[in-house]
């Protein structure tokens, strides 16, 4: 009887939204995990033999790579720009998250441009000082240029997540260290990375994850990495079913990393534990300090913003024309509204899952947060596979529904748009749901009971005094990942339908078609959009 | 009896020991009940159960002819007629006083909400602050606009959270004896939670001392803090009011 009454207190509309949006989440990744122990085909006994070690070996390398420099970027920037003030300082603060504007497959190409033999670089030396380089020392299509182009423009996930904790966590024990006569490179090894472990950790989870969905990078670079070969096996050599089988190894892999993640972290937070929190205040750089750490940020910045945007700049100016056509603006459409779409359902979805675990004790409040989140660290191309299968599949279900209703009987949910914003949902729901969440936990449980004593129901007390309140994080939640879904690819390049394009899927297109300078007002249009949301968000967060 | 409680028990899930245990009271109509206790004595835990915030493992609760929960029924905290001021208050930012008093009239007509809000903040003696928004006010204020807008759709019970702990010690004692005038001009039955014994005993006509989710003593002021000598030892709150009697 008390079950029953518990059961019958918590069946809301909030409770049952919340279950069907959360099995929404998890069906695509079930899909795969049912299919991964069907019975093998031929193909895949092959590439199990021959290729997938190869496959491993790439992926890891890349990610072991990539892992370690941004956590050296990333950490060694946070430390300079919190614990010292020196010239540009407040502009690097929020510049130095501007490489993540460009997404890593535009920075690829556009690398590429100026460093192959038609590009400026090679063009210069040829006219200006007659010399003609060694072929081989200009080429970036390899393993180290993969990494060294991920690194650079990921690396700002390390550098946001260190310098919040470094800011807001980290003044008692540098100040300690100072007091007692530290020099800066001890307290960076003995007393900022010790500390920052957690932190750390969660910005390099973040690179890592990134890494593994990354497919512009790698595939114009020639290398064979799990994506790539989950694309060839599908689209190659037509058989899903062994891309399935790569997908379903990823995802292992993929929750290893998390796995790993959790133990690495232990049961360090790095959430703001203390209320009062005290800044660490910057000591003034004198003399030629100053120009070193202005240096090294100016390094960094420069070739992981200006000399790419200069590069697409310059292209630009070669394509303009491309502006007036009404296929560009057809592509801006076509972005801007299934990501508005794709947001909007977000934004929704994690508002009703928020809401439902906030109010609530118990197995499923405690578990839907997690599985919300889960599709961000599920890569693209994987997710795209699942949702593929789940929806061919319910498309030979409704078979004889077409029929009836006198369709031609085709594949009608397969080949839609419904499907690509769906992939879009799941994998960027988490986006959305974080920035929620935390607007969620700002506010507290307190309005909301105190509407519901004054007669409101949950959701009248939602519409009437949480959604007011939380405005900003639901905004927030909507831009982030409206501009995560812009610059998406893998994902694009799969479900998209035929004959659709977004301003991603044609710039790699382009790049790929060797007419680079075409890509780049796509590209820079993407670059402008994120760039503006970082400045917002820069700038909004500050005031907070 | 308006109020009754009956074998009350609760337990936060992720607590070993029951947060409540067998809690017992019966309320007169329109008596001020004082439950006091020390802090994490789940004071505000009881005033949560009946307020319908949280679920009992056990017992029942009628307020009124009414049964809000028991074993089988649980009745939502919105539709309990049950008020409360919270211990931070809790007033919408987003609205002015005036709006803030009239969201719990929602039933109400247009003409009937206007009365209203004038009467509640009549009573509270803040007639020009209507248009004020809630961070333009000071602490006892915003205590008291928050008492109004519990008062307004005149609930059947009234319950207040540590009303007095975010006012400074002065304020404290003038608003006691105030929010006493008005709980007894209105006749709505209450309880309030306390740490301090001089509060319960200023307002209460009835004190429930609370220890670790169990009800120790109940009484008025006088048989517990008057008479009972060894209080002292029992209670680890400082017994000012022993040298005052
Ligand atoms: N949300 C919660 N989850 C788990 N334990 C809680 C929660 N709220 C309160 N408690 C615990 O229940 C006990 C009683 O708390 P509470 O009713 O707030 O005490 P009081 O109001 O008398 O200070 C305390 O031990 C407290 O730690
Ligand atoms: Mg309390």
């Amino acid at each position: 009887m008390k079950w029953f009454r518990s059961l019958k207190t918590t069946m809301n509309l909030w409770t049952v939204f919340s279950v069907i949006f959360v099995l929404l989440v998890l069906l695509p990744n079930l899909s795969i995990i049912v299919q991964f122990f069907a019975e093998p085909n031929e193909n895949w006994l092959h590439i199990r033999e021959y290729m997938l070690q190869n496959y491993i070996q790439n992926t890891l390398i890349l990610v072991f790579f990539v892992g370690i420099l941004t956590l050296f970027i990333g950490t060694s920037l946070a430390w300079i720009i919190s614990a010292y003030d020196f010239p540009m300082r407040r502009f690097f603060q929020w510049g130095m998250i501007l490489p993540l504007a460009i997404p890593p497959y535009i920075g690829a190409y556009t690398y590429h441009g100026i460093l192959n033999y038609t590009g400026v670089i090679q063009t210069s030396l040829r006219n200006q000082f007659d010399v003609t380089v060694n072929q081989q020392y200009f080429n970036i299509m390899n393993m180290p240029g993969a990494i060294f182009i991920l690194t650079i423009f990921l690396f700002p996930y390390v550098y946001t997540i260190t310098k919040a904790f470094l800011a807001r966590q980290s003044t008692a024990l540098v100040e300690n260290a100072r007091i007692l006569g530290s020099s800066s490179w001890r307290i960076y090894f003995r007393v900022v990375l010790p500390i920052s472990r957690a932190a750390i950790i969660a910005g390099v989870s973040l690179v890592i994850l990134e890494v593994l969905n990354d497919y512009g990078v790698v595939s114009y670079y020639g290398i064979q990495t799990f994506t790539t070969a989950i694309f060839q096996t599908w689209f190659g050599m037509g058989d899903l079913q062994s891309a399935v089988k790569l997908s379903g190894t990823l995802m292992v892999i993929v929750l290893g990393i998390l796995v790993v993640e959790r133990i690495a972290r232990g049961r360090r937070q790095f959430s703001f534990t203390t209320t009062k929190v005290k800044l660490l205040q910057p000591v003034k750089l004198e003399g030629r300090k100053k120009w070193y750490a202005f240096s090294f940020c100016m390094f960094i910045f420069s070739i992981g913003f200006i000399i790419p945007v200069i590069q697409l700049i310059y292209w630009a100016t070669m394509t303009y024309e491309q502006l007036f056509s009404h296929d560009f603006w057809q592509l801006i459409w076509n972005s801007v509204s299934v990501a508005f779409t794709a947001s909007t359902i977000i934004v929704i979805m994690a508002v009703v899952i928020s809401n439902f675990a906030r109010l609530n004790r118990g197995m499923l409040a405690k578990t839907f947060p997690k599985i919300t989140i889960l599709g961000y660290s599920i890569p693209g191309a994987v997710i795209a596979v699942g949702v593929v299968t789940l929806f061919t599949a319910l498309d030979r279900q409704l078979f004889g529904f077409y029929e009836w209703l006198g369709l031609e009987p085709t594949l009608l949910i397969s080949t839609s748009l419904f499907m690509l914003v769906f992939a879009y949902v799941i994998r960027y729901l988490a986006v959305g749901y974080n920035s929620i969440e935390s607007g969620f936990d700002r506010i507290g449980t307190n309005f909301t009971e105190a509407s519901r004593m004054l007669g409101m129901s949950v959701t009248k007390s939602f519409f009437k005094v949480d959604m007011k309140l939380i405005r900003g994080a639901i905004f927030g939640g909507f831009i982030l990942a409206f501009i995560d879904i812009m610059k998406e690819l893998p994902l694009t390049l799969i479900l998209r339908p035929f004959n659709f394009d977004t301003l991603a899927t044609k710039a790699y297109q382009y790049a790929v078609d060797e007419m680079i300078q075409q890509a780049a007002i796509p590209s820079i249009f993407i670059i402008l959009v994120s760039g503006i949301a970082i400045y917002v968000f820069h700038h909004v967060l500050e005031k907070e | 009896m308006f109020v009754h409680i009956r074998n009350l028990a609760f337990k936060y899930p992720n607590s070993k020991d029951n947060t409540i245990n067998d809690f017992n009271l019966t309320i007169d109509q329109g008596e001020i009940i004082s439950i006091l206790g020390e802090s994490g004595s789940g004071k505000s835990t009881i005033l949560r159960l009946i307020a319908g915030l949280e679920m009992p493992t056990n017992g029942n609760i009628m307020v009124g002819d009414h049964c809000m929960c028991s074993n089988s029924t649980f009745t939502q905290p919105e539709k309990r007629g049950v008020g409360m001021v919270f211990q931070d208050y809790a007033l919408f930012p987003h609205m002015t006083v005036e709006d803030n008093i009239k969201f719990g009239l929602q039933k109400w007509s247009r003409k009937d909400k206007k009365n209203r809000v004038g009467e509640v903040l009549e009573l509270v003696n803040l007639e020009d602050y209507r248009k004020r928004y809630p961070f333009e006010l000071s602490g006892g204020q915003q205590q008291r606009i928050a008492l109004a807008r519990a008062l307004a759709p005149k609930p059947k019970l009234l319950l207040f959270d540590e009303p007095f702990s975010n006012l400074d010690a002065d304020l404290q004692i003038r608003i006691r004896e105030e929010l006493r005038r008005i709980i007894k001009s209105t006749g709505v039955t209450s309880i309030f939670v306390t740490h301090d014994q001089d509060d319960s005993q200023a307002l209460a006509d009835r004190i429930v001392v609370l220890r670790e989710g169990e009800v120790a003593q109940v009484g008025t002021a006088q048989e517990i803090l008057g008479t009972d000598c060894n209080f002292a030892d029992r209670m680890p709150v400082k017994p000012r009011v022993l040298s005052r009697v």
